[in-house]
């Protein structure tokens, strides 16, 4: 992990403000509703106290399926369509039959009931003109009066349109004129929709349908009721309704059920506005999901609605009707809005009568949360954002820093520039401490590795004096009379010394090329001439060796001395040779890239270790074994204070089957500018 | 009489046993190991020859500072550096102050004999009669091998000894590649390549102040070089 995805994770700690933020808003959140609660309480309570003058309003004392009418807004055409109902769908009821589900729906406005009821029918069977003897598809309603009174409304038609319905009181058998029926046939099946005069149904209302089969299928009726009797008929009591209306205020719902749940009046709505057209009014997406997760969960805010059959059923109305107090709270996911609800069952003397259900719509709670949420949401994450760039920004910076100090290091150490200023060093931070250490240690390395480059030359200085003792007296005690054994030893001793003077010319050798690359003269230089003449001399020097000469089609000229060319081109030669066996091939090539010259010489034979590539133009290091008699290392040394002297550098890489060094030089054109020939041969 | 020879050298194993060495070849050597005792002799009395160290003790260039005196009394005294230090620059130095020859303390006994014979044999020459017989003569080119002194178009080219050495082992078969082990024989002189190189260089630019057209010595890339004849 860098310093740059650090400093940016510790940045992610700043969310813990909008955190701590919300959990203060869902605090407050939960004391404003926990408020708004008990408050719709004790309203609901004296609500509740005030209905129980009206039992008989409320009380429902017949068993059986009943009929909910729903109150409507507007009164309907009779045209067999329910569109001008203005109902929701889940409002109608289904019943079984055998060609499919019948939907039927009740609604009720002033003096009317109306019906709508949508029959499939494989095979419509019409009332011909002899009524009495074919069956027929017919649909009935039976009412039982508070009396015990019995009539039946049958709808039958000869064809689909308007019809006229029947009526069957006892015996008496008639048509009902204050009936307005319209039979439309659909696929599938036919629709009935029908306006009745609410005295024409009472108490007990039961709906049944009569389907006529036909050769294939045997004729079948099906009922809302099972029975005999049919329940009662259940509307809204306009009573009630009115009594309700007083009770309420803007934002609140008022709803009285009876015991058994229906509906017996609504007033009021809440988030009226909002709830029906939540969808296109959410904002954003991620607001919702922001809800979601800040804020404490309800139910679903549509639940809160009334039902659409006209029965309430939720488990809380239920703990109402069964006596006791009980509330809930529902939340739109979309908009975060709150809707509280509570329920209050409905005594008159010791009996329960109903319930009542108020709701209030959270406004206020919202718009606190809203506003504060998504405040504090934007505020927050222009600060999270502001500090996480700015930490981004800052160890950018810093790592920057470190990473220019590092390549700056690496660079001197590469290129044994060790006095080098290094980046920050100015600076009076960790990183300018770092830097001053790091540029006090290359200072002390350059200061180590001056004194290794002069430690051959100092070396030779200093022991030709005591090995010149060592010689001459030699010399010396030839001259005198010695016995066999002796002569030998003085021999002995004669070629000791010897070695030591080669070694030590060697190591002065080293240093006099960096003197005369001072001093050499330049001269423009036919490279590839200069090349042959000296691999010629080369296999006359080791004739148990080939030598290849990759020669380029046209001639090159290089800037420099002669002289140290090719005495750098003996050092790889000489170095060429003792890696390599009797038969071997030592190839010499030159090629041009760009404006450097690159001279190479390979030979087959062990390969270098990798880790030692560059140390291996040290002074005095030796990564191979040799005849360590002649491999001082001073060779290659030799060969790179001559490269890089004349502004080139020299390589070593393994080959497939040996070694191969490079050297690379400015050619003439690239390397004129610095120099000039003042005088040639 | 036997020549006397001043040996100025403060090591003194060293200083001894070329005293020695020069004793057995039967010459009178006096040694000193600075330069004030040198002086002091000297002023009494000049030597034949002068074989001097540069590191005199206390006196880093002790040497060049003795030559320089020696020479201001005598011109034509034989004066030899022998000296551990084999630097480019000390031994041109050396050279520019009268030297006749600058010698590194690799040099064996019996090279350093040889010099110093021939030394004594230019000096003879010099002052006795020309001997016509001992000359080489090479194009514009004129060795006179006794008095070991160069003339190139009938003007002297200043050669220290192992100049005119190198010179003389290349002009003798013009043409013919002198390698660098060849040419080190001839000086006779242990000499690693690139002081061979300088003198090379040395010698050109010599004859180079006397002839701007001076081309004779061609190197010969990886080789060595030859003597041509224009």
């Amino acid at each position: 992990m860098n310093l740059r995805k650090q400093l940016l994770s510790v940045s992610l700690l700043t969310l813990i403000i909008p955190w701590a933020g919300t959990q203060f808003i869902r605090e407050t959140e939960i004391a404003l509703r926990s408020g708004q609660e008990q408050f719709l309480d004790s309203t609901a309570k004296a609500i509740a106290d005030a209905l129980s003058q009206f039992p008989y309003q409320m009380l429902s004392d017949i068993d059986g399926e009943p009929l909910y009418t729903h109150p409507l807004q507007t009164p309907p055409l009779i045209d067999g369509y329910v569109d001008d109902w203005n109902i929701s769908e889940k409002a109608f009821v289904t019943i079984d039959s055998t060609d499919g589900p019948i939907n039927y729906v009740l609604g009720q406005l002033r003096q009317h009931y109306f019906l709508y009821i949508n029959i499939p029918d494989q095979s419509i069977v019409y009332a011909g003109s002899d009524v009495a003897d074919r069956p027929f598809d017919k649909v009935s309603l039976t009412t039982i009066s508070n009396t015990g009174v019995e009539s039946t409304i049958e709808f039958i038609a000869e064809g689909p349109g308007q019809i006229i319905a029947r009526r069957i009181n006892g015996d008496v058998y008639f048509e009902e004129t204050r009936i307005d029926a319209y039979w439309r046939d659909s696929s599938g099946g036919y629709r009935i929709e029908a306006r009745i005069p609410r005295s024409l149904l009472e108490h007990r209302v039961g709906l049944s349908v009569f389907n006529a089969g036909d050769s294939h299928r045997p004729k079948s009726t099906s009922a809302n009721f099972s029975g005999s009797e049919p329940g009662p008929i259940i509307s809204v009591s306009p009573v009630l309704q009115s009594v309700a209306a007083g009770y309420i205020q803007p934002g609140w719902r008022l709803i009285i059920i009876n015991n058994d749940g229906w509906r017996l009046a609504q007033v009021g709505s809440v988030g009226a506005n909002n709830l029906a057209t939540e969808a296109p009014q959410s904002q954003s997406g991620w607001l919702p999901l922001i809800y979601k997760l800040v804020l404490e969960d309800g139910d679903e805010g549509v639940l809160a609605e009334p039902a659409p059959q006209g029965r309430e059923t939720q488990t809380y109305i239920n703990e109402a009707l069964n006596g006791k107090a009980a509330n809930r709270w529902f939340r739109s996911s979309q908009t975060g809005r709150a809707i509280v609800s509570v329920a209050q069952p409905v005594w008159s003397g010791t009996v329960q009568t109903g319930a009542i259900i108020l709701q209030q719509d959270t406004d206020a709670i919202l718009s606190l949360t809203n506003r504060a949420l998504t405040r504090l949401i934007s505020f927050t994450l222009i600060a999270t954002i502001a500090v996480a760039a700015v930490l981004l920004g800052y160890a950018s910076w810093l790592s920057t820093r470190i990473r220019l100090l590092s390549e700056a290091t690496e660079h001197a150490l590469d290129d044994k520039q060790l006095l080098a200023t290094l980046p920050s060093e100015g600076a009076s931070d960790e990183v300018g401490d770092l830097s001053r250490s790091f540029s006090s240690v290359l200072e002390r390395l350059g200061i180590y590795n001056d004194y290794l480059r002069s430690l051959a030359s100092k070396l030779s200085h200093e022991l030709r004096t005591p090995l010149t003792i060592v010689k001459s007296s030699l010399e010396n005690l030839e001259h005198e009379s010695l016995s066999t054994a002796a002569r030998e030893y003085t021999i002995r001793a004669t070629e000791g010394t010897q070695r030591l003077q080669k070694i030590l010319n060697g190591m002065s050798e080293a240093s006099r090329t960096e003197e005369l690359m001072d001093s050499a003269e330049i001269e423009e230089i036919p490279l590839g001439e200069m090349l042959g003449n000296a691999i010629q001399a080369y296999a006359d020097i080791w004739r148990d060796r080939y030598f290849v000469f990759k020669q380029l089609p046209e001639e090159v000229f290089v800037f420099g001395s002669p002289e140290l060319i090719i005495q750098m081109l003996d050092k790889l030669v000489d170095n060429a040779v003792e890696f390599s066996q009797p038969a071997d091939t030592i190839t010499v090539s030159v090629e041009i890239l760009l404006d450097t010259v690159a001279i190479s010489v390979s030979n087959p034979g062990p390969s270098l270790p990798q880790n030692m590539r560059k140390e291996l133009f040290d002074s005095m290091v030796s990564v191979r074994t040799g005849d360590s008699n002649k491999h001082l290392g001073l060779g290659l040394y030799i060969a790179r204070v001559v490269a890089e002297g004349y502004g080139g550098s020299i390589t070593a890489n393994n080959t497939e089957d040996g070694v191969r060094f490079t050297v690379t030089f400015p050619t003439k054109n690239s390397a004129g500018k610095a120099t000039s020939a003042h005088h040639s041969t | 009489m036997s020549k006397h020879i001043a040996i100025i050298e403060d090591e003194r194993a060293l200083r001894e046993n070329y005293g020695a060495a020069f004793r057995r070849e039967g010459y009178a050597v006096e040694l000193y190991e600075a330069r004030k005792p040198a002086m002091d002799a000297f002023e009494v009395r000049l030597p034949d020859l002068v074989i001097i160290d540069i590191n005199l003790q206390d006196e880093v260039e002790g040497g060049f500072e003795l030559c320089r005196e020696l020479r201001s009394r005598s011109s034509n005294l034989p004066i030899i550096f022998l000296t551990a230090r084999d630097s480019e620059f000390d031994a041109v130095s050396g050279l520019r102050l009268g030297a006749d020859d600058y010698l590194t303390k690799d040099i064996s006994l019996p090279h350093l004999m040889a010099r110093v014979a021939a030394l004594f044999r230019r000096l003879n020459a010099m002052q006795n009669p020309q001997n016509e017989d001992n000359r080489l003569a090479r194009g514009e080119l004129d060795l006179d091998i006794d008095r070991m002194t160069v003339r190139w178009k009938e003007l002297p080219v200043a050669l220290t000894l192992t100049e005119f050495w190198m010179v003389h082992s290349l002009a003798r078969y013009p043409g013919h590649v002198k390698n660098r082990q060849q040419l080190m024989d001839a000086a006779r002189a242990v000499l690693d390549d690139n002081t061979i190189t300088s003198h090379i260089k040395r010698i050109r630019r010599k004859f180079l102040s006397i002839d701007p057209n001076f081309k004779s010595i061609e190197t010969v890339y990886g080789m060595g070089y030859r003597w041509l004849v224009s």
